[in-house]
């Protein structure tokens, strides 16, 4: 095969290398039978059966803390299941990770930035040898070039994982995997943090690997991409699988209805947007010309009683416009005025990395940043108000589990995003920086986040969201820019654009 | 199954989280107490092997009472462990402090009470110097705590010039309270009962207090406030079997002083603003300060209270000892660490905290003292001070990694 080819990217080009991409073996049937997990005394899956026959394509959903990515970490073997089977064609099995011919591609890829796209790719395999010590770069560099026209990347081999975007170093993960000879793969929320284009361009070679004949597994909560992509849906509801069905029989309400379990209160929401509109719109923070990390001068002012949301792609310089707002990171030019009094408070970009504290309780987690509120004298805490307040806040954004004492780093993902919302609602500040709110949630926490949202700005606040998910900007946002380049673009009214005119601008 | 069925079993599914479903955590309760359990045994085959030799309450207190520098620099260690710090002088500075509290006394006769503030001065300022270089000068916590060890332990050596020192005909004497027989660091003089007894009460009340907190929710709350004080009185009871009254009488103000600043130490910690911002900060420094906690300042904060705990601790130790030789407290970094460490595995799941601290450190001690009883050479007590260090650690990260 041609080395260029899969550096020149015209599209027949592709097709070609498509058509002559060769096919996979079917995998083997994966049977799951009374499988079971509990963490301490709370049972994250009570008794899950599940068949997955080679080559399909499952879309397994299910509201945070259902118990997806348990089953997915049973499965891989990071966690041992508390009792049921596993069987792998036939055959018992503990767990199926460790094997080169079923693939897990977890949220963290477990690319090493400073090496090629080639080297990662090989990472974990015999090098390929010409004699003794030597590696045989030529013929592992074909190999490279070959796994990645099989998925649809043109890229150079040689380019470094750092240089990628989140979605190519999705595709890499991918590639790497089936290089290592994989029929099965597992896909674990891999879209929840992507940007729509790249999130399209993982659908679609997942679409292709599964045509090629592969097992695909895909946990997402983003409905479009569910219908989309696969041929059979399983929901995931409180540890149990709910709904087992064909893709094709269902659309976008019916899916909804199922993820759905509290009823939308419509009417209520109505009021919100009446009240937010009647709240006096005094400017709480401005922005002027203001420069540092990738922000080079943008200018921005946040009023009382509006959302204003910001979006752009990964290094646009989007989050570091969060920080300086917020003030986590320090001005280099320009000036950030905060009206007199205006607090802000932060829900951070990384929730994985930078939002909560893992081995402590979820009451530490939630009351972290608002401590004062229960200082006594001697600068003790007055224990008793800050457990009542931290239940209070536990029912308000219903997390689960509901113990105060549980440990933050056993919550699932959505539920850990609640309690770094929560820790923010309970700093009552003026302003709220909101990064990527709904990352991760499942169809009905996010309505309830944004009927939250929706809240706090008839309250009075300014909210500022800064997301990649367009769906938020439409949700609850009055006005949306965009940030290119470290520059903020035109403000847009929310109700005069539409997702495809704000695509265009980024 | 279909989709249909699915709607209702959603609906139904909203509240019927397994965390509601009640129960103690028996696998929780094990794992917290499994350690706790191990030394229990331990000192029962002791029990049966040697007797009251082992049994005897004063020898055991003897034991705590020398080892309460230790025991102190346990506490030390955990203040800086739970920053996320590993604070590897703070053995060096109790020697520093020994050799002050002692020679700024017997060689250089400054009132006592300047001698007191003297050496607290230099546990300050020594901690204040790690925190310096670890938080303003980002040195490595290891290299920065080993060479500032260095320096103090250097300090000790240039003052005395490598020697002993030791009261002398002709020069000035350690108050009378301080040291010697009937003063703070002799075993003899007992801390008031009263005092002890207050707290053990306080104790109890706290150990009430959390059980009912534990309440599985298929409990109702009277029957478990009553089975709560029935496991609390229960525990008293096996205590007073014991003999718990002998072990109060047999407390001396080392000791005691060792107990009220451990209280402190817990307050501060466990129930004060600082104690929380310290636990974020050890825990996850960038989440910390992305939710308003500033790192720098509280691992600065704890570096010096580490110091001026590493101060008390030579203080002690030249009470107890009326002398300072070099080196004294050289060999108290390994139990110190270990007992801070054995701290996440007693009664707890994985946090550091101070009464297992103090715990560890005391099982620690008397898991030795048992071998010296029963004939083993004291040359091995450091050798049984390393395993069982290793021992408990990697006890606790097993255990937390099923957890987890």
């Amino acid at each position: 095969m041609d080395a260029t080819r899969g550096t020149t990217g015209s599209g027949p080009g592709r097709r070609e290398v498509a058509d002559g991409s060769p096919g996979i073996e079917p995998a083997k049937d994966i049977v799951i039978a009374g499988l079971r997990k509990s963490f301490g005394s709370n049972e994250v899956l009570v008794g899950i059966d599940l068949t997955i026959r080679g080559g399909d394509f499952v879309g397994l959903m299910g509201p945070n803390g259902a118990g997806k990515s348990t089953l997915i970490k049973i499965l891989d073997g990071v966690y041992d299941r508390s009792s049921g089977e596993i069987q792998y064609g036939g055959e018992k099995v503990s767990k199926l990770g460790e094997r080169p011919e079923v693939g897990f591609i977890h949220q963290d890829l477990g690319l090493v930035d400073e090496l090629s796209i080639s080297d990662n790719l090989r990472l974990g395999q015999e090098p390929m040898r010409r004699f003794g010590p030597f590696v045989d770069r030529g013929r592992e560099r074909e190999a490279a070039v070959r796994a990645l026209n099989n998925i649809g990347l043109e890229l150079p081999v040689e380019t470094l994982i750092g240089a990628l975007s989140p979605g190519e170093k999705t595709l890499v993960a991918i590639a790497r995997v089936l290089e290592r000879g994989a029929r099965v793969i597992f896909v674990d929320e891999a879209t929840s943090t992507l940007p729509p284009a790249d999130s399209h361009r993982l659908i679609e070679a997942l679409k292709r690997t599964a045509a090629r004949g592969a097992t695909v597994i895909m946990v997402s909560h983003k409905l479009s991409e569910i219908l989309d992509a696969t041929n059979r849906v399983v929901l995931l509801l409180d540890g149990k699988i709910v709904a087992d069905s064909p893709a094709a029989s269902l659309d976008r309400g019916a899916l909804v209805e199922m993820l759905v379990t509290r009823e939308k209160e419509e009417v209520e929401s109505e009021d919100l947007t009446n009240a937010r509109a009647a709240v006096e719109g005094k400017e709480l923070l401005r922005l002027e010309q203001v420069k540092g990390g990738h922000i080079d001068g943008v200018d921005l002012t946040l009023k009382g009683g509006e959302v204003v949301g910001l979006t752009g792609l990964p290094g646009s310089g989007l989050h570091d416009l969060a920080h300086l707002a917020h003030g986590t990171m320090k001005a280099r030019g320009g000036k950030v005025v905060r009206a007199a009094g205006v607090t802000s408070a932060l829900v951070p970009p990384h929730r994985e990395t930078q939002g909560g504290f893992l081995e402590q309780s979820t009451l530490e987690n939630l009351t972290i940043s608002s401590l004062s509120r229960w200082r006594a004298p001697w600068r003790l805490l007055r224990g008793g108000a800050e457990r009542r307040d931290t239940n209070e806040m536990i029912e308000r954004l219903n997390i689960t589990p509901g113990d105060p004492g549980a440990v933050f780093g056993t919550l699932s993902g959505g539920n850990k995003q609640k309690v770094v919302f929560g820790r923010t609602l309970l700093c009552a500040p003026q302003v709220y920086v909101l990064c990527e709110p709904t990352r991760g949630v499942d169809v009905g926490t996010r309505m309830e986040i944004y009927k939250l949202i929706e809240e706090l700005a008839a309250g009075g606040a300014g909210v500022l969201v800064v997301t990649s998910d367009s769906e938020d900007l439409f949700a609850v946002c009055n006005r949306i820019a965009v940030v290119v380049d470290g520059r903020l673009g035109a403000f847009l009214e929310a109700e005069e654009t539409n997702p495809q005119e704000l695509e265009a601008f980024i | 199954m279909s989709t249909t069925e699915a709607a209702p079993a959603a609906d139904s599914g909203v509240k019927s989280g397994s965390s509601l479903r009640g129960g103690i955590d028996v696998y929780k309760l094990l794992g917290a107490s499994i350690t706790f359990i191990a030394f229990l045994v331990v000192f029962l085959i002791y029990t049966i092997w040697l007797g009251g030799k082992f049994t005897s309450t004063d020898a055991r207190a003897l034991d705590i009472h020398q080892n309460t520098p230790v025991l102190l620099l346990g506490l030390a260690v955990l203040v800086t462990l739970i920053a996320g710090q590993f604070d590897l002088s703070v053995a060096s500075m109790a020697t520093l402090s020994a050799f002050l509290v002692v020679g700024l006394k017997l060689n250089q006769d400054w009132p006592f009470a300047l001698v007191l503030i003297a050496c607290f001065a230099v546990g300050v300022a020594g901690g204040a110097l790690n925190g310096f270089l670890v938080v303003k000068l980002r040195v490595n916590t290891f290299i920065a705590t080993l060479g500032t060890g260095g320096v103090f332990l250097g300090f000790s050596a240039v003052y005395s010039k490598g020697t002993q020192i030791v009261a002398g005909a002709g020069q000035a004497e350690l108050p009378s309270w301080f040291s010697g027989a009937n003063s703070l660091g002799s075993l003899g003089e007992k801390f008031p009962a009263v005092l002890v007894w207050i707290g053990l009460a306080a104790a109890a009340v706290m150990v009430f207090l959390t059980l009912r907190r534990m309440r599985p929710a298929a409990t109702e709350p009277r029957r478990w406030d009553l089975i709560s004080a029935a496991i609390v009185v229960v525990i008293a009871a096996i205590l007073f079997v014991l003999g718990l009254s002998d072990w109060v009488n047999a407390i001396s103000w080392t000791i005691g002083v060792l107990l009220i600043v451990a209280l402190a130490v817990w307050l501060l910690l466990d129930y004060t603003t600082f104690g929380r911002y310290l636990r974020a900060t050890g825990s996850n420094a960038q989440a910390a300060t992305l939710a308003g906690v500033n790192p720098g300042k509280e691992t600065f904060k704890a570096f010096v209270l580490g110091g001026v705990l590493a101060a008390l601790a030579g203080i002690i130790l030249g009470a107890n000892q009326g002398t300072a030789s070099p080196g004294a407290a050289t060999s108290f970094l390994l139990p110190a660490f270990a007992a801070a460490f054995l701290s996440t595995v007693i009664l707890s799941t994985g946090r550091f905290h101070v009464w297992g601290t103090l715990i560890g450190g005391t099982f620690l001690v008397w898991v030795s003292q048992g071998l010296i009883v029963g004939g083993v050479p004291f040359t091995w007590t450091e050798v049984v001070n390393g395993l069982v260090l290793i021992l408990a650690v990697a006890f606790s990260s097993v255990f937390k990694r099923r957890m987890t």
